[in-house]
């Protein structure tokens, strides 16, 4: 009988850890609930966070675990960007003050619990706004408390619809990132137009990011000979999908369009099915194919054929190696961002063009309160952001689409990737 | 009948991963009497050594040499100087201090190697061998294997040896172990080195796969702890088949039951899982302690 006193003494254990996880989260809104009220009281008043020579950004991101590599890049590329033109002496806001930004980060583990309080901190600790954040369940579960307490949630590294496409009902969140619908959609787009009878096989995460890429997906197939055969879903806390491979592997579909978010997995995707003698053509989506971290480990080259997605130019791909923008990128990169990671993912190319955009806003920024804030980021139109290939642009006018806008269909080449044609 | 079996040989191969870390689990259960909940943060650094070693050029064989060393010295000196003041006493203290090393251990790793995961060689090639029509990848084959070999060596070393007797007199009663001349603390030190090594084994097993990050093996840990629960907590085979049973019925039940499915099919291990224990406390291979007064 001693195993089982002791299995019910470790049960005891985890549970008061459990609830002493759930007594610190719950002091953490009771601390900052009342500053975050109190801020947003007067409009002509300058917001929390702002003062005439500085303003302060925060942001929560994966640092650590299995999304670490974009979570990091996502912090980094912006911090690039920031700290490179604080340098250069600052930022020039429409009231006519130039102010440096300083930016706040911290690591949430792709937890949504810990993003959300670790939102609460950073609002305690004053920030004007919250921006860039990546991830969508975590950004998913911060953006009701970001619209109760008036905070800016912006540009967040996530190709979520959620995050932008209904804002009247939240006017403070506003996502960055061509949606995953639209991600989805051009790949769908390619096989419909392919004109033959494709058959396709789907696996996506079980939350918004997997569902936004099979609607996409649906919508472009709709009328077409294109027929999904089989379909799996995951939980990002999946050790591996051998599973799910083996599962859609017997429908022996032509193509699969592999909605994994966790670079390990997504991974273990590739060398899976060619292991079970399943060559499908692929479709990654563009935060998990990264040809160092994913095509080259996954063996990729065994298929047929393999797309993606992509936005902007690839600092570290030589092919961009004399591009102006680039060069500066990396210079920069170099001295600020490789202090936060040294793993190129595209999120830091992204969060970079990021800080392009914000200085935009700045710029429109009449008043230094969050309304005005976000009446400028709103009215940017056919702005060019550094790093973004050419007839991707940022307009920010519209109120149920993100900030960039246009998709370029890729596909692997055994180096790097090239605009895809067809299927 | 193919597909079925396919998943039952998926299955296996999952519960290889998680076999291995219970192995681990069991060990130190049998040596110390403890549930040591910093295994798998234990075992993530000595596969970090590893890592470090083939990054610099050092054959794949050697490195896991060095790393088993490694982590039978960082077990026995964990041992030594933080889990010895927890002996003798509440067990939950001693239990708390070990998820206590668990968040030390795994911060050390990140400190050196940041959080972000890494691609890991392996001793197998990728590749599969199709046994007609069930395909099985080398690399989970020879997990298998060696968990199998590491299994039966640990039953040997327990059951038919003067150590392992040693280890388990010691674990039963210490003071009575003492007094009969043997080395107490070095035993200790011995068990808690062996179970480190275990785990540097099953960490450089699973790392191809899961790739290497200071985390790498948090979620596992939480199935290899069910292992070693529902095997019973001191027996090695136990710890090993209960392993595969975890990973065959969670994929049978994600395959074939649709209201199950792939989202729910981690729940379904755990529900039979306390559906056993309810029956047989002690677990499927556990042996009830009788205390004689």
């Amino acid at each position: 009988m001693r195993n089982f006193h002791k299995t019910t003494r470790v049960t005891g254990a985890v549970a008061v850890l459990g609830i002493s996880a759930l007594l610190v989260t719950g002091c953490t809104r009771a601390d900052t609930s009342g500053t975050g009220t109190g801020a947003s009281a007067g409009a002509a008043e300058a917001s929390p966070g702002i003062t005439d020579d500085s303003l302060s950004l925060g942001i929560s991101s994966p640092l650590s675990g299995p999304t670490a590599g974009p979570g990091s890049c996502s912090v980094a590329g912006l911090y690039t960007y920031l700290e490179a033109k604080n340098a250069a002496g600052g930022f020039e806001f429409g009231d006519g003050k130039t102010r440096t930004v300083k930016l706040t980060y911290l690591d949430d583990v792709y937890d949504p619990a810990k993003a959300v309080s670790n939102f609460r901190q950073l609002e305690g600790d004053g920030i004007f706004a919250y921006v860039g954040a990546l991830g969508t369940p975590t950004n998913a579960a911060v953006m009701p408390v970001a619209n109760e307490e008036k905070v800016p949630q912006v540009l967040l590294v996530t190709g979520a619809t959620t995050f932008s496409k209904d804002q009247k009902t939240n006017p403070w969140t506003f996502g960055l990132l061509p949606t995953y619908f639209d991600e989805g959609a051009a790949f769908g787009k390619l096989l419909a137009d392919a004109g033959k009878a494709v058959t396709v096989a789907t696996l996506a995460q079980n939350d918004d990011y997997g569902k936004d890429y099979l609607a996409g997906f649906q919508s472009a197939i709709e009328g077409s000979d294109v027929k999904v055969v089989g379909s799996a879903t995951y939980e990002p806390s999946d050790t591996t999908l051998d599973s799910q491979v083996t599962e859609l592997a017997a429908t022996k579909a032509d193509t699969l369009l592999s909605a994994v978010s966790v670079t390990p997995l997504q991974v273990g995707v590739l060398t899976r099915a060619q292991d079970i003698g399943w060559l499908p053509r692929i479709f990654l989506p563009s935060n998990t194919s990264t040809p160092a971290t994913v095509i080259e480990p996954g063996q990729g080259t065994a298929y047929p054929a393999l797309y993606s997605t992509s936005l902007t130019k690839v600092p570290v791909s030589p092919a961009f190696a004399d591009d102006e923008e680039v060069k500066a990128y990396n210079a920069a990169f170099e001295k600020y961002g490789s202090k936060i990671t040294t793993t190129y993912t595209p999120h830091c190319a992204w969060s970079y063009a990021e800080g392009a955009i914000l200085e935009q806003a700045f710029k429109g920024m009449t008043d230094p309160t969050r309304d005005s804030f976000m009446t400028a980021l709103h009215s940017i139109t056919g702005f060019h952001a550094p790093l973004l290939l050419d007839g991707i642009t940022v307009d920010t006018t519209a109120t149920d689409k993100p900030a960039i806008q246009g998709i370029q269909l890729v596909q692997y080449n055994g180096k790097g990737y090239a605009p895809a044609s067809k299927y | 009948m193919q597909y079925f079996i396919q998943v039952v040989v998926d299955g296996v191969a999952t519960g290889a991963i998680y076999g291995a870390l219970a192995l681990a689990i069991v060990l130190v259960n049998r040596a110390t009497g403890l549930i040591n909940f910093a295994q798998g943060a234990m075992a993530v650094m000595a596969t970090f050594v590893a890592f470090a070693l083939t990054r610099a050029g050092v054959p794949l064989i050697a490195a896991a040499l060095a790393a088993f060393a490694f982590a039978f010295v960082l077990g026995a000196l964990l041992e030594r100087v933080v889990v010895r003041r927890f002996e003798g006493g509440d067990p939950d203290i001693a239990v708390v201090a070990t998820i206590g090393l668990l968040v030390l251990l795994t911060g050390i790793s990140a400190a050196f190697f940041g959080y972000e995961p890494h691609p890991f060689p392996s001793f197998f090639p990728l590749g599969t061998v199709n046994l007609f029509g069930v395909f099985l990848s080398f690399r989970s084959l020879g997990t298998i294997v060696i968990l199998v070999v590491a299994m039966v060596a640990l039953q040997v070393l327990f059951r038919s040896t003067k150590l392992g007797l040693a280890m388990r007199a010691v674990a039963d009663n210490p003071r009575s172990s003492a007094l009969s001349g043997l080395p107490v603390s070095r035993l200790l030190m011995i068990g808690w080195g062996l179970a480190a090594g275990l785990g540097a084994l099953a960490g450089i097993l699973v790392a191809p796969q899961l790739f290497i990050s200071p985390g790498m093996l948090d979620f596992a840990l939480v199935y290899a702890l069910a292992a070693a629960i529902l095997g019973g907590l001191d027996s090695p085979v136990g710890a090993v088949v209960a392993a595969a049973f975890i990973g065959v019925v969670e994929n049978l039940a994600g395959a074939y039951i649709d209201v199950i499915g792939d989202d729910l099919k981690i729940a379904v291990p755990f529900a039979v899982m306390i559906v056993i224990l309810i029956v047989r406390p002690q677990g499927l291979f556990g042996r009830k302690v009788v205390v004689r007064v």
